[in-house]
């Protein structure tokens, strides 16, 4: 395996990585208010078409990713409208989101199928630090939007832990009731919550458009959408945490592509002479023993999970 | 003195929408849901073809006369409702205990590996033996899938939601595996493609393109209709979902109970995998599977997980199906039925709520006029006792033990 090969690997790393985190921290945001949104990989979808479509128009890539978000956040609105201010079944309404996020996705985005936008994310050499050998093209010389990302997290830690609005958040996730009756609206919490959960969701699938695929096919979020759901799962519902899953994902689905080409040798197989279909099951697979080994660990414990996670709340039921 | 506070949320906070549960709920049922669903879809897709530049009564007439008109159109939204009505039973069985199998879309392709391999190893068997073996080798494999989930599930508590949606593309890559590799059909010129199912491995034809498939759907539902509603096994497995502290008491066991409903949920979505590939499919490929998993979640949602719903809810999700493919011909996109799909959903979910409640405006002086009086609205600020009777949206009181 060259250097440079290996070079590539890890800068597809962190950016697999911001792709999964920058979902995943939504999500997060959305189930420490208290409510799972299975929508996540239609709103990907949603932003993906959109971001790309708006990059298409205006040609530019921050146009395009702040379009996304605000279609994602729609999108978003649309799940915190039934299933939060109306109290519908939050399983039911985050798959019909899913199938029918991507269904319009694929409506919205026929046109445009097999176009290439003329202006896409650029990668940003950080001066002097770009220029480091390994590190500088690892971390310092990749576009905007993975430098966003990371504000983005350290700014969600932040308001989730450190902040009055973070703790009604997390209230609002834990007891409604209690939330409630130290005077805050749950139903805008958690309303609020699931629309930027929406807007991450949503920018990220531009940033699967307008840089990491650029283009729009029907089905490009390919699950990255459902590996969010599980990461904030494996991140035990915090941001530090999820940052680090995001990574090992990264890797992953980084490290996926690039197998075949590798020239080595695992458990007796030449991995390079493994069917590319196969080695695609890598990510899915590892996100399902990563969850039981999770499990297993919280066996005898209570589960790290928002106490009203999933649960609807009306003021006048409590 | 004149004391001037001024409070601009006020007017918002004591005169807003409040959802009160009625005190006569109206007596609707899921099926005027489910009609109300189909309506609010209709109307949305109105706007989607009109915003899109097609003629919605045109786009509506194609597909209605496509799914509905002639008997040829009839057996096309049956061979749809075949598969629909499986995976969505599939969803309901595990539904009825509380759980979500969303991954039934790739059991129905392990259902479908399973088959075609003892397929062709048992080329030689007569029609209906092969046929027979194959659906159970479609249960089978549907079960194998299910298996790491289902134990996963009742032993450690991991969300099968998304184990088992993981492992569809799981499934899915396998069968291109397959195509590619070890079972590329060495007649087919290079082409990635597995080789045909037997002949004699094709479901029996009913009419047109229906094929008794749609019996054994139809058997299958009635089947399990009795077995929840009618047998104390299906009283148990309701039990163990709505209350599994009471099913403990009573000794069921929840283990056991979650292992069965799912292994059987998978099962059923892997025979709906060797229905659709001896029924409808000529060969395993990897695009079988078609979205019927996906969609029979939303079927088995609307049908409110009972059997006799999932049978008309896919017998109506067919003929959605059937028209989208139609619309193609006019140049319309045939993601409109997904989105119908979702939305049909969306709209009997809302429906639903406002069968239980009604919209009460909160009027400013605490409460509105038809305000039930057993039930006053108890954090309603009181406008005219001046000091801050409301909280301070900027600085909230923290909440105790909240983390």
């Amino acid at each position: 395996m060259s250097e440079e090969a290996l070079i590539g690997l890890f800068v597809a790393t962190v950016q697999f990585g911001t792709l999964v985190f920058l979902a995943a921290l939504g999500e997060l945001i959305a189930e420490r208010a208290g409510v799972l949104n299975l929508g996540v990989e239609g709103m990907m979808a949603m932003g993906a078409v959109s971001g790309f479509m708006v990059g298409l128009e205006t040609g530019s890539p921050w146009a395009a990713f702040f379009a996304a978000a605000a279609v994602g956040a729609l999108v978003g609105g649309l799940h915190a409208l039934v299933s939060v201010v109306l109290g519908a079944d939050q399983v039911v309404s985050g798959l019909a989101l899913t199938i029918g996020g991507l269904g319009l996705a694929a409506y919205v985005g026929r046109n445009v199928v097999g176009e290439r936008p003329e202006t896409l994310f650029t990668d940003l050499g950080i001066a002097g630090l770009a220029d480091i050998p390994w590190i500088g093209e690892i971390f310092f010389d990749q576009p905007p939007v993975v430098y966003l990302t990371v504000l983005l997290g350290i700014a969600g830690w932040f308001v989730l832990a450190r902040t009055r609005l973070g703790l009604a958040i997390r209230a609002a996730g834990e007891s409604a009731p209690t939330t409630d009756t130290a005077g805050h609206s749950v139903m805008a919490l958690r309303s609020g919550a699931v629309m930027v959960g929406g807007a991450c969701a949503g920018a990220a699938g531009s940033f699967l458009s307008l840089y990491m695929a650029p283009g729009w096919v029907e089905g490009m979020v390919a699950g990255r959408g459902w590996i969010a759901v599980a990461l904030v799962i494996f991140g035990a519902w915090r941001p530090g945490r999820l940052a680090l899953g995001a990574l090992l994902f990264g890797f992953t689905l980084a490290l996926q592509p690039r197998l075949q080409s590798f020239d080595i040798e695992l458990l007796g197989v030449e991995v390079n002479r493994i069917s590319p279909a196969l080695l695609g099951i890598l990510p899915f697979v590892l996100t399902v023993v990563v969850l039981v080994i999770i499990s297993w660990r919280y066996r005898h414990r209570p589960s790290p999970a928002p106490a009203a996670l999933g649960l609807p709340y009306r003021r006048e039921e409590r | 003195m004149i004391r001037i506070v001024w409070r601009p949320f006020q007017a918002l906070a004591g005169n807003r929408p409040v959802l009160a549960r009625r005190e006569n709920v109206v007596p609707a049922t899921q099926a005027v849901a489910f009609l109300l669903g189909i309506v609010v879809a209709l109307i949305l897709g109105v706007i989607l073809l009109w915003t899109s530049g097609h003629s919605p009564a045109e786009v509506y007439e194609r597909m209605f006369d496509s799914a509905f008109m002639g008997t040829d159109s009839l057996s096309r939204t049956l061979e749809r409702a075949t598969p629909l009505a499986l995976t969505g039973l599939s969803v309901a069985v595990a539904g009825s205990m509380g759980l979500w199998n969303i991954g039934a879309e790739g059991q129905m392709m392990a259902g479908a590996i399973v088959a075609t391999g003892v397929a062709m190893m048992a080329d030689g068997l007569s029609g209906p033996l092969l046929i027979a073996l194959m659906m159970v080798s479609g249960i089978v494999g549907g079960m194998v899938l299910m298996l790491g989930p289902a134990l996963a599930r009742s032993h450690l508590r991991v969300s099968e939601i998304i184990t088992t949606l993981m492992l569809v593309y799981v499934a899915i890559r396998v069968v291109e595996w397959l195509e590619t590799g070890p079972w590329k059909d060495p007649e087919s010129f290079g082409f990635a493609v597995i080789e045909p199912v037997p002949e004699q491995a094709a479901l029996p034809g009913l009419f047109g393109r229906a094929n008794i498939g749609v019996l054994i759907a139809l058997g299958l539902l009635l089947v399990f209709w009795l077995a929840v509603s009618r047998t104390a096994w299906g009283y148990e497995l309701r039990l163990a979902g709505s209350s599994p502290d009471t099913a403990r008491y009573a000794g069921v066991s929840l283990r056991r109970k979650v292992l069965t409903a799912l292994l059987l949920s998978g099962g059923i979505a892997g025979l709906a995998g060797a229905v659709q590939l001896t029924g409808s499919a000529v060969r395993l490929e990897s695009g079988l599977s078609n979205g019927y998993g996906f969609a029979g979640i939303i079927v088995a949602a609307l049908a409110l997980m009972r059997p006799s719903g999932v049978a008309v809810v896919a017998f109506v999700f067919g003929a959605v199906q059937v028209g989208g493919q139609s619309i193609q011909t006019l140049g319309v996109s045939s993601a409109i039925s997904d989105i119908l799909q979702a939305m049909i959903l969306f709209g009997a979910l809302v429906a639903v709520v406002f069968f239980n409640y009604r919209v009460r405006w909160t009027g400013p002086g605490g409460g509105s006029s038809s305000a039930d009086p057993a039930e006053p609205d108890p954090v309603e600020p009181d406008p005219v006792e001046p000091g801050p009777v409301e909280p301070d949206p900027v600085e909230p009181d923290p909440v105790e033990g909240a983390a």
